[in-house]
């Protein structure tokens, strides 16, 4: 029987709000698919669009970014700037091409760890049809 | 076609009387019919500036050298250079004066207006003339471009030689400047952005086809980079095994440097490296096309930054180029900035 395709997703989560609530789901044992390589980072606003391009270059199958809730950034602003900046990486990967379902942002606060399950759920969910990203993965 | 006439006048007085170091403009090139850019340093070479369509070099991108050369100098010499400008390149200026990597003393603007015309595009002239050699370029009174060639004149209607960019152009007059040649007549555009349809309408996989055999093409010579007047990092990411090397840095310490992206051309490196181009230029790119004119292997780059354009202006409403007061594209927000795509 072929094994079911097991997507791989990093997920940049920031320090103050989505890392908690991805803890928080963690510690209250609340069951999402283990697909996810979470990596810390200070705020949504230090993930610069190279992170991204060079994670589907390295071979995730989707990338994740989360930050705290507009108007809840521990640095007032940094997720705004998040947001007006990955919309255009979104748009761009889109437009040569790539998958929208593959780049994914989300607002988690530190106490949405059920917010934050159920995300990683649709996100898998969703990247189990489409198959493994070949298009901007190196080959070797 | 606007006279410079007034502006070598100027361009004489300013050198005369030593208020600028130097001047950048365009000259006729050694092959006799195309414009290149000329340093002219004392009043009496003034009279080898030229102004035609074939004047397609953003010059601003010297402007990054020069400040370069007068931080190295321990007595910089700081006067103003003298600078020729089209619509495009004023719109340069403003952002290097928006990002403060400039300051408006640093430069005297002699500023010309494309008016209703713009500058030829190289291939589709070579296309037109199908092997015949051009002696002279020059716009004709009717809006029409009239080549001179060994075989006789040929006049073509503007639209059929110019830049592709010049087409979509909107500001065909310098938005900034300290003397003016030409009128501010602005050309009614209906499609900004009417080139990016034949790619948008594809399908996501034609749009990777499409993309992957251009982006296959990129040898990597970095000339997009050179070129480009907003390329002005001391450093690059895409050389970043040489951040920082100093005698003593080991080998252990070097292999532990992230490595983005490598520098082989493989289509999935090109990927990264047109993709971090692109997102450095968005809301910076003000569409002067040195990067597509400079590529050797004639990919289309326009369309990549121009869709950033598009998009900067459909979601934020946003243009480069045109305020240097205003803060640039992605170093401030609003907020009713659209967040439909975040869970």
């Amino acid at each position: 029987m072929a094994e079911e395709f097991e997507p791989r997703i990093v997920a940049f989560l920031c320090k103050w709000c989505s890392s908690a609530g991805c803890d928080l789901a963690g510690v209250s044992r609340m069951e999402y698919p283990p697909n996810v390589v979470p990596i810390q980072v200070m705020c949504s606003g230090s993930v610069s669009p190279l992170y991204i391009f060079s994670a589907f270059n390295k071979g995730a199958d989707g990338v994740l970014v989360s930050g705290c809730h507009p108007g809840d950034c521990h640095y007032i602003k940094g997720n705004y700037y998040a947001r007006r900046r990955l919309n255009l990486v979104k748009k761009l990967l889109e437009y040569v091409g790539l998958e929208p379902e593959r780049f994914q942002m989300s607002w988690v606060s530190a106490a949405e760890g059920t917010k934050y399950t159920q995300i990683i759920k649709d996100f898998v969910k969703e990247l189990k049809p489409l198959g493994p990203q070949t298009k901007l993965r190196r080959d070797r | 076609m606007a006279k410079i006439d007034e502006l070598k006048e100027e361009a004489r007085k300013l050198l005369q009387e030593g208020k600028v170091k130097y001047i950048i403009g365009y000259t006729t090139g050694t092959d006799g019919w195309s414009a290149v850019p000329a340093f002219i340093r004392t009043a009496e070479e003034v009279d080898r500036i030229v102004w035609d369509p074939t004047c397609v070099h953003n010059l601003t991108k010297f402007l990054v050298d020069e400040k370069r050369r007068k931080s190295r100098s321990r007595k910089p010499d700081t006067r103003p250079v003298g600078l020729f400008v089209k619509g495009c390149d004023s719109r340069a200026v403003v952002v290097l004066l928006q990002e403060k990597f400039i300051n408006r003393g640093d430069v005297y603007l002699l500023g010309v207006s494309c008016e209703k015309a713009g500058v030829i595009d190289d291939r589709k002239l070579a296309q037109k003339l199908k092997g015949k050699k051009p002696m002279k370029v020059e716009l004709g009174d009717n809006g029409r471009i009239v080549i001179s060639t060994p075989e006789g004149t040929l006049e073509v209607p503007a639209e059929e030689l110019l830049a592709d960019r010049c087409l979509e152009c909107r500001a065909n007059f310098p938005v900034v400047f300290d003397v003016l040649a030409g009128d501010k007549v602005k050309r009614a555009v209906e499609k900004p952005y009417g080139s990016l349809e034949k790619i948008e309408k594809l399908t996501a996989e034609e749009r990777f086809k499409f993309w992957k055999e251009q982006l296959d093409k990129c040898i990597r010579c970095y000339a997009c980079r050179s070129v480009c007047p907003m390329c002005y990092c001391d450093e690059c990411v895409v050389d970043s095994v040489n951040l920082s090397v100093t005698a003593d840095t080991s080998a252990e310490e070097k292999a532990q440097r992230i490595k983005w992206l490598q520098r082989s051309a493989e289509s999935s490196e090109n990927f990264v490296y047109h993709f971090v181009r692109a997102i450095h230029l968005g809301g910076r790119c003000i569409d002067c096309g040195e990067c597509e004119r400079a590529c050797p292997l004639d990919i289309p780059l326009r369309f990549l930054n121009k869709k950033l354009e598009k998009e900067a202006s459909e979601l934020f409403g946003y243009e480069a180029g045109f305020d240097a007061e205003l803060p640039a594209l992605i170093a401030c927000f609003r907020d009713e900035d659209p967040q439909d795509f975040i869970r």
